[in-house]
């Protein structure tokens, strides 16, 4: 037991941070907010250079085979840049093929992503955004050696930038054994499929893709045909934690910068930092962040392990949502007025995390799948024992 | 990082179990129920002498002084596992922490291994009626006169005393001095002449609050120094430098197996109960409000669980604390409220009845811990103190 990251962890971390520091001024997500493609291709690109987007993937495939606290630790350290690059999304989607696609589909994949030469994105939602597999409505049918899918997938990460989309669709009603969802990697080109751009609050890229008849090899499903909703649940979840250390990494630096800004300002002949009120506030910031940053890391250091790991992503996901939440508003209320005019830097943050609040599971959603697990199935409970997820 | 216990610890932590079921029998559970919880009757004592013997108590103390040189967090599974059932070893509170960090070599020879025997337990005299939070306004003095002190004051709620072989003293020895530069720290024996000890009960008296109520202690103290000569060998460390000896005692007594168990036991317990228990019908667990409320006390247990581990992390690693125990210190105490009001509402009228009353929930611990949990958001440094500390220590502002 040691949940402080080693010093192996921390020299990655701080590296990140040096570069992104350097690389990724707040002008650039403000410059790819006006920006069709959504994304810096040059940051992403010198990104490549370094070896992170196969960080975490296996070195047989071209990646540096660490486990994926460390993809964790860099994606954090992007939150805390709001870095404009695709990545997120792309590894959700490269490891839904790490840990449950073919030998062909690893050998076609994995090494452009660990090089840099394929952006990726996932598509489970829909106009029912809940994150089960009843709220698939999406249907694949299989004709011949081809899958063809009709419907509609909504919030859809950086859909544009991406070449391939890992889809889950309905191809069979839900039995006991089988949730009837398949999933399958798409071409985002593929024909029959359009896309409507969706205007966030967070001013990043998100979509809503109609299907229409598109047709895709039965090759390119991952797993068995309507065996695929572990597969799809698992890269939910691997997502959910992912996406905790972004909003994290974003919030403790929106806190940081309610701190200093604190230190500097003066009011009523001293600092703003010298009112109780404010340092208790900054305090209550700094213990919310922490308390959401070290369920994340359990989280992740679950996965790694091959333990059960989806309470734990249900409960550092609502925790984060709630309190990161918390911190970005009391980092506004610090503020005061200049924190939300355009030309301050602020609300780069605010908005980001305020919407990633909203993605991957509210806290409602996650707190019920907790509530799940320890209410609907025998046995005495445990702070920190290992809890099976109830479906 | 690494979130798990070795497979050492977990064996550890599975032979202190099964030494709890083959020991910890009704007959010490009903003690331990009769004298209050820190307070030991003679098969309790008994029991301690077994725990001492197998060498739990002080493990991550220098073998020297009867430790192991073991792991902190050795420690921690030990205290757990035992606290869990209503029983305090390990001395947490015990000022052993300070001894070890500043005591000479006679003190720690005279003290530790007495400690680790269940020879010797302290009170703590800090709190004087003028100066709870604001300690360092303490006014109980410390006068040298040749190879001796003598002290006159008033401590209050020195929760121990009237069981306590010693006393945990902090009194003013320079009164010129600046406030935190004049006091110095004494280990008194109880038994010095001039010590009285009056009895202040707290509103968990009557009736008796069940084992394992957060706070269960009924009694404290007001303790009161009247002329008390004692040799100069009793001070702890330099004199006037008692402020940061005894802040490196308050550190570690602030955070650890019984601070998380004050503030999460709750949480354990009625998850467990509405798991199997309707109320005439009435299924609780199936409410999706509190169904929602619960897995959120939930989450928030994990974080209390995850700030001690990095707590013990810290101390593990030998490393100094800059703000993480004062945080843990703000977040844990205010769940522990949270969850206890939260159970209220979930209960209803079910939730006001006190242990022994016709229809009380689980001997009415949770009527109880209303009156317990804010406790621990007073005790031991308040939680605005604690969030000054974060603040000036871990965010560099300006003390007020």
């Amino acid at each position: 037991m040691n949940v402080l990251p080693s010093e192996e962890e921390l020299m990655v971390k701080n590296a990140a941070r040096e570069f992104l520091d350097a690389e990724c001024p707040s002008s650039l997500p403000r410059a790819i907010e006006q920006d069709e493609r959504g994304y810096s291709v040059e940051l992403w690109e010198k990104m490549a250079s370094l070896g992170w987007f196969g960080i975490s993937l296996p070195e047989e495939f071209g990646g540096g085979g660490l486990p994926v606290t460390y993809l964790g630790l860099i994606l954090e350290e992007c939150g805390r840049a709001i870095a404009p690059v695709p990545f997120h999304s792309t590894a959700t989607a490269a490891l839904a093929v790490v840990g449950h696609g073919s030998a062909e589909q690893k050998q076609a994949i994995l090494p452009r992503v660990a090089r840099g030469d394929l952006i990726m994105t996932w598509a489970v939602q829909e106009q029912d955004p809940r994150l089960r597999a009843d709220a698939i409505q999406c249907r694949g049918e299989v004709d011949g050696d081809s899958l063809v899918i009709n419907g509609i997938k909504h919030f859809v990460d950086n859909f544009a930038a991406s070449e391939l989309v890992v889809m889950a669709v309905r191809t069979a009603p839900p039995t006991d054994s089988s949730a009837g969802i398949t999933l399958a990697i798409v071409p985002t080109n593929a024909a029959g499929i359009s896309e409507t751009r969706l205007t966030t609050l967070a001013k990043d890229s998100q979509s809503k893709i109609s299907l229409d008849g598109v047709r895709i090899p039965l090759s390119s499903v991952i797993g068995e045909v309507s065996q695929g909703w572990p597969a799809t649940s698992e890269m939910l979840d691997t997502g959910t934690a992912l996406l905790c250390t972004q909003i994290i990494g974003a919030a403790r630096k929106d806190a940081e910068m309610a701190i200093e800004y604190a230190k500097n300002r003066v009011a009523f002949g001293r600092p703003l930092a010298g009112f109780q009120s404010i340092q208790h506030l900054c305090a209550d910031m700094t213990v919310w962040v922490d308390g959401a940053q070290l369920l994340t890391y359990e989280a992740l250091w679950k996965l790694d392990a091959g333990l059960p790991y989806g309470v734990e992503v249900s409960q550092a996901k609502a925790f984060t949502n709630d309190k990161c939440q918390a911190t970005v508003r009391s980092s506004q209320q610090i503020h005061g007025g200049i924190g939300f005019m355009m030309e301050f830097d602020l609300h780069l943050w605010y908005r980001r995390v305020t919407a990633w609040t909203m993605r991957l599971g509210t806290s409602f959603e996650h707190r019920a799948r907790v509530a799940r697990a320890l209410l609907d199935q025998p046995g005495e409970v445990r702070l920190g024992m290992n809890l099976q997820p109830v479906a | 990082m690494e979130f798990a216990f070795t497979p050492e610890q977990d064996a550890l932590r599975a032979e202190v179990r099964q030494f709890i079921t083959d020991n910890v029998t009704p007959e010490i559970v009903a003690e331990l129920e009769d004298t209050g919880i820190r307070r030991r009757g003679p098969k309790t004592r008994d029991l301690y002498q077994q725990i001492a013997e197998r060498g739990w108590i002080g493990i991550s103390w220098p073998r020297e002084y009867g430790g192991q040189d073991g792991s902190r967090i050795d420690q921690y599974i030990v205290e757990e596992e035992f606290a869990r059932v209503g029983i305090t070893v390990g001395g947490a509170g015990s000022g052993a922490p300070a001894i070890l960090a500043a005591g000479s070599e006679e003190q720690k020879q005279e003290f530790l291994p007495g400690i680790i025997r269940g020879e010797i337990s302290f009170a703590l005299g800090f709190t004087e009626p003028q100066a709870g939070a604001d300690l360092a306004g303490l006014q109980c003095r410390a006068v040298r006169d040749g190879d001796e002190y003598v002290i006159n004051g008033q401590k209050m709620y020195t929760t121990a005393a009237h069981y306590a072989t010693h006393i945990y003293l902090m009194a003013r020895t320079d009164p010129d001095a600046p406030r935190h530069r004049g006091i110095s720290i004494f280990l008194i024996p109880m038994d010095t002449p001039g010590i009285t000890v009056r009895p202040l009960w707290t509103i968990q008296n009557n009736p008796p609050a069940p084992l394992g109520t957060t706070y269960g202690d009924a009694r404290t103290n007001e303790t009161f120094f009247e002329n008390v000569r004692v040799p100069a060998s009793c001070l702890l460390g330099e004199e006037n430098q008692g402020w940061y000896v005894g802040a490196m005692g308050l550190n570690l007594d602030r955070v650890g197996a019984s601070r998380y168990l004050i503030s999460i036991q709750r949480d354990e317990d009625i998850v467990n109960w509405v798991k199997d228990n309707d109320i005439e019908g009435y299924a609780m667990r199936e409410d999706p409000t509190v169904r929602d409320r619960l897995a959120d006390m939930w989450i928030e247990g994990q974080v209390c669980r995850l700030m001690t581990m990095r707590s013990m992390s810290i101390v593990e690693n030998d490393g100094a604390f800059t703000y993480e125990g004062s945080a843990e210190k703000v977040f844990a105490p205010e769940h522990g409220v949270r969850t206890t009001e939260t159970i209220a509402q979930m209960l209803g009228p079910y939730g006001q009845l006190l242990n022994g009353s016709e229809d009380a929930i689980e001997d009415g611990v949770f009527a109880h811990n209303l009156m317990g949990a804010f406790q621990s958001g007073i005790n031991h440094g308040s939680v605005q103190v604690m969030r000054d500390q974060v603040a000036r220590r871990g965010l560099g502002m300006p003390r007020v």
